[in-house]
């Protein structure tokens, strides 16, 4: 017996080190490690993998740019695949306790942990990507949503053929929640007599969720459909290619996924954003400001939301469809067209 | 909305989904079906499916060929429990502890594996998944014909395994011997029954089931591979041998229910039935749970379940 304990207790730690050795590759990759001088040290988590051509990829590809155009000033490590919050606060502890200068926590599930930790580590500036709540070392960048949701409501609104059109996404969370309101608020303002179809997965990466949600829609009888993004999108996108029928994609182009079925679809542009914060900490104004001003924003206002070329393989939209659509985005632009009140859920 | 959800199309939708959704925890759970009844535990299901998905879609996009990718999901699902079966018959480890840790491990190697090959892109790479095969003549029966008949030959497959496995069961020696060394493994090595051979035999059939449901995912379902493919057929495959009290037949009915209070949440969240999304999405994890308690008391588990067998031992 005593043997066949030993055994098996090797047994069980080869595995684990294994698995523990797999799980560290996996997650931590790019950065040079070390620190040099006076290089700020950013750390960026994601929650997602930085390839999901989506809201990590969005982010991922925007700060590496910004960061390997400011290589003597900036050192940047990647973290992915950060989702659960009982692993985001212990991996916000060490990057804080390593004297990391900035850390990026791309997602709403950070913003718990982020209030939690940040007073704790004064010397650390956080940053959390969508949410509310901040401290006097945090700040939140985030996307108004709610427009981009709008305009796609108008794309949808005017493209559909069968009145009815569907948005599916991760959770009714923060810039989700906005954005599928300004969806429905959109596509009525240009199709009073739409009907709406709404599914949230309950989870960002659920792409077969989101894929199953999708073909419902469209057995339905909806013909557009909007995701709001992550790896939800790729299984939309993916329903979509099957079905035959259009769908809206969110953060990035998705054309290529699928060239006969998507449409058109907002593209986030982090860039400015990116520039401003770095340039606030530069400037040593990032901490001791008051609570509304510690919000950074990616609006079509300031062209961090743009759309993507629209494409129309099936021919749903007229000439006039399409310079409506250019007319409510400069009008959003313009800030002349009125976006909804949206009440958005806070706990 | 209620003439919404009694009408034709809305029912042929909802069942269809339901095989699909059930398709990929069918093939698990009657692969564990034998692995329980030789009195082991594998939770690492959800692991061996993690890492054959990604091996099945791997060896399809480089390879072209989707069948090449099935098989190979499904020897990389019987290599995978290999190591189950290695701890859990040779080693005598915890199978509790064995498993999930193979699951950790599994999630890791698939994500590990899929960056090392396919780096990252812009765009995910994708494959053109096993097409629908309508069989002749039946899939233009009403309702029925586009619900079984309107298929992807995996889920066909998938259901011919529901016989097969019934029939190796109940009807042959082999699974006489998987019940035996299950039941009574001292009782079975005194007859001359090579226990660890059989018991290591039962886990690499769950391996191989768990393997083709893997390819099911990436190669059928979807046409692409992400971490999150996966997630929680393998412990709900689990659930539903216990609840099918280990016939195949009932293995096919847990399968149905899971699928189809998926696809009823999905499709009411759709309509708007005015119910909280969050609530809807716990509906299918509340109707196996109540499955469970309503069938699992009555569960016969294997006498040796989950204790290993040591010969020297009393």
């Amino acid at each position: 017996m005593k043997k066949s304990l030993k055994r098996m207790a090797l047994a069980l730690a080869v595995v684990l080190i294994l698995s523990a050795g797999f799980a560290c590759k996996s997650k931590e990759q790019g950065g040079n490690g070390e620190t040099t001088g006076d290089k700020l040290k950013v750390a960026l988590v994601l929650p997602g993998k930085k390839d999901d051509v989506s809201f990590n990829q969005a982010m991922f590809l925007a700060l590496d740019s910004y960061a390997e155009a400011n290589k003597d000033k900036i050192d940047l490590k990647v973290v992915e695949n950060m989702y659960e919050v009982a692993d985001i606060e212990p991996a916000l502890i060490d990057f804080a306790s390593q004297d990391y200068d900035v850390v990026f926590g791309h997602g709403f599930q950070f913003m718990e942990p982020i209030v939690k930790i940040a007073p704790k580590y004064e010397n650390t500036m956080f940053l959390l990507g969508t949410g509310y709540k901040t401290v006097d070392n945090s700040a939140v960048y985030d996307v108004h949503l709610e427009a981009g949701g709008y305009l796609m409501g108008v794309v949808a609104g005017l493209a559909t053929e069968t009145n009815k059109v569907g948005v599916i996404g991760g959770a009714d969370a923060s810039e989700t929640f906005r954005g599928h309101e300004g969806f429905k608020a959109g596509a009525k303002s240009v199709n009073p007599e739409v009907t709406i179809e709404e599914v949230y997965t309950g989870d960002w990466t659920d792409t077969v969720g989101a894929k199953e949600a999708a073909i419902g829609m469209y057995d339905a009888g909806v013909d557009v459909i909007w995701h709001s993004g992550d790896g939800i999108g790729l299984g939309v996108v993916q329903a979509a290619k099957e079905k035959d029928k259009i769908c809206l994609g969110n953060v990035a182009d998705q054309n290529t996924l699928a060239p006969d079925n998507v449409m058109t679809g907002i593209v986030y542009n982090w860039v400015t954003v990116i520039e401003n914060i770095f340039n606030d900490i530069n400037a040593g104004k990032f901490k001791g400001r008051e609570e509304s001003e510690r919000f950074y924003w990616i609006t079509i206002e300031n062209g961090g939301i743009i759309y993507a070329p629209i494409i129309d393989p099936k021919g749903m939209l007229t000439e006039e469809d399409k310079a409506k659509i250019e007319e409510v985005y400069q009008g959003i632009k313009a800030g002349t067209v009125e976006m909804p009140e949206i009440d958005e859920p806070k706990n | 909305m209620w003439n919404e959800i009694f009408s034709l199309t809305f029912l042929t939708s909802l069942l269809a989904a339901t095989i699909r959704l059930a398709t990929p925890i069918l093939y698990a759970a009657l692969g564990q079906i034998f692995t329980q009844k030789a009195g082991i535990l594998n939770l690492g299901v959800e692991g061996t499916m993690i890492v054959s998905a990604m091996a099945a879609f791997t060896v399809s996009y480089f390879s072209g060929s989707l069948w090449l990718g099935f098989i190979s999901a499904i020897v990389v699902g019987v290599l995978w429990s290999s190591i189950m079966a290695w701890l859990s018959n040779t080693m005598n480890a915890v199978q509790v502890i064995a498993g999930i840790g193979l699951n950790i491990l599994g999630a890791g190697v698939a994500s590990y594996v899929y960056r090392i090959i396919f780096g990252v892109r812009t765009l995910p790479p994708q494959i053109d998944p096993f097409p629908v095969v309508e069989l002749p003549l039946l899939s233009k029966i009403p309702v029925i014909g586009p619900v079984l008949f309107c298929n992807n030959v995996p889920t066909y497959i998938a259901f011919l395994l529901i016989p097969v496995s019934w029939f190796l069961m109940e009807r042959t020696t082999f699974g006489l011997r998987v019940k035996m060394v299950g039941e009574h493994p001292r009782a079975s090595d005194a007859k001359g029954i090579h226990v660890t051979l059989i018991r290591n035999i039962a886990v690499l059939i769950g391996g191989a089931c768990a393997g083709a449901a893997g390819a099911y995912m990436s190669t059928a379902y979807m046409n692409l591979f992400t971490d999150n493919l996966v997630q929680g057929q393998g412990f709900m495959a689990v659930a539903v041998v216990i609840f099918s009290k280990f016939r195949p037949g009932w293995a096919l009915v847990g399968s149905l229910v899971f699928g189809f209070s998926n696809a009823l949440q999905m499709r009411l969240q759709a309509i708007g039935a005015g119910i909280p999304n969050q609530l809807l999405l716990m509906l299918p994890y509340i109707v196996t749970i109540f499955a469970l308690i309503s069938t699992s008391r009555k569960a016969e588990m294997p006498s040796a379940y989950t204790k290993p067998y040591v010969r020297m031992e009393r």
